[in-house]
């Protein structure tokens, strides 16, 4: 996959070609653009512009930008279109490596994936990935693929699992109070590695006066339907895709145990959530050797 | 919806469908609705779209499950009403062989 970057008017002349104005009222914007490709801006970021064949990433970073902002979503959500047009079936996860397997706890938008990782990394597990999950297969196990090695994490959790000097970090964006933070080598994990078992995170507003910690495993139309949720893009939705991503998250299914982890969302309680994990991994362990990467399409 | 048993059930065009363990999930390509059965509405789902009409599943479900005659037409009846409604079968004239049958 080739990124490069373009000026204005490149990214001017592919909207305008396409009968689009290039103007939005909201701070995010998506086109399908008439030859197939898909241009994608949110505002005070950048802009960018996603072949059809998902082979190409145009982009742009706008001035008032950070670097690190610019490449949280172009490694996330514009990777996403490029990931999805060539084949690839990427979930919103975030995945630590537990006893040389990974795991990922899979979520929507603030439902607690990273801050949970985090609590991971503070006694001693390493990140594998955070927000988008990449998958193969080898000999009937899956496998998990490394992301960017930066985790996003408000300001308290950042300095309560990961120090007191983690929270002077670079702004995601103008609209969050959440950091990006940079992982070191010594606290991410490089390579693919089998996925052990994934957790699909309640949302916070069903867990909602329930104290309890509780991990239950899913039957398999129940795990299908979790997997399916977790999608990391859900704007492509053409038969193609649809007819891919319905066989992909069956087989996934077949392969790896999807547990449903409730908890009460308050930063005291995440260590009795990680050891919680812990003690349910512990039943539930796989060999993950002998296995060689290659893609879950 | 009504729908007479001596039909015959198939699966809809641009419909989806796997079994994962024992239950099966169902994909409408076309309406892009996800639909989860389980287990017991997966063998429904199996009898009706491979019997040659809708009377030969429900004579294989009734040998098979202990129920009574009447709730069995009452599910089934049900069943089909809400795969209808979701386009994700189609009912056509029954199979010789169930003609046959029958």
């Amino acid at each position: 996959m080739e990124c490069v970057s373009a000026p204005a008017a490149a990214f001017f002349a592919a909207i305008g070609s396409s009968g689009e104005d290039g103007r939005s009222d909201t701070w995010y914007r998506y086109v399908v653009l008439q030859d197939g490709s898909t241009y994608v801006r949110w505002d005070s970021v950048g802009e960018f512009l996603v072949a059809a064949d998902g082979r190409r990433i145009t982009s742009r970073r706008f001035e008032d930008a950070s670097l690190e902002s610019f490449q949280v979503y172009m490694l996330g959500q514009a990777l996403s279109f490029a990931l999805v047009r060539q084949g690839f079936e990427p979930l919103h996860a975030t995945a630590v490596v537990v006893d040389r397997h990974a795991v990922a706890f899979l979520g929507d938008n603030a439902f607690g994936k990273s801050s949970l990782a985090a609590c991971f990394l503070e006694a001693g597990y390493r990140l594998l990935t955070d927000d988008l999950l990449i998958l193969g297969e080898s000999r009937n196990r899956a496998l998990a693929y490394p992301g960017p090695p930066r985790i996003k994490l408000f300001p308290k959790i950042a300095r309560r699992f990961l120090g007191e000097g983690a929270a002077n970090r670079v702004q995601m964006n103008a609209d969050t109070d959440k950091l990006i933070l940079p992982i070191d080598e010594h606290r991410r994990h490089g390579g693919p590695i089998a996925l052990n078992a994934i957790y699909a995170l309640v949302a916070p507003r069903d867990v909602y006066r329930r104290p309890g910690v509780t991990i239950e495993t899913l039957s398999p139309r129940e795990a299908f339907m979790e997997l399916l949720k977790g999608t990391f893009n859900r704007r492509h939705v053409n038969q193609p895709r649809l007819e891919r991503q319905f066989g992909f998250m069956a087989r996934l299914t077949d392969l790896i145990a999807v547990k449903r982890l409730t908890y009460p969302r308050t930063i005291d309680r995440l260590p009795e959530v990680r050891e919680r994990v812990l003690a349910d991994l512990a039943r539930d362990v796989r060999s993950a050797r002998d296995v060689e990467p290659g893609f879950l399409h | 919806m009504m729908i007479s048993f001596s039909e015959r059930l198939s699966v809809a065009p641009d419909v989806l469908f796997r079994l994962v363990g024992d239950e099966g999930v169902l994909l409408n390509l076309n309406t892009t609705l996800y639909l989860g059965l389980n287990p017991v509405g997966t063998r429904m789902w199996n009898a009706l779209t491979s019997a040659g009409s809708i009377q030969a599943a429900y004579d294989e479900l009734l040998a098979e499950y202990e129920v009574e005659p009447a709730q069995l037409r009452a599910d089934l009846e049900e069943f089909i009403g809400r795969l209808l409604g979701q386009e994700l079968i189609v009912a056509g004239p029954a199979t010789e062989e169930a003609d046959r049958q029958a």
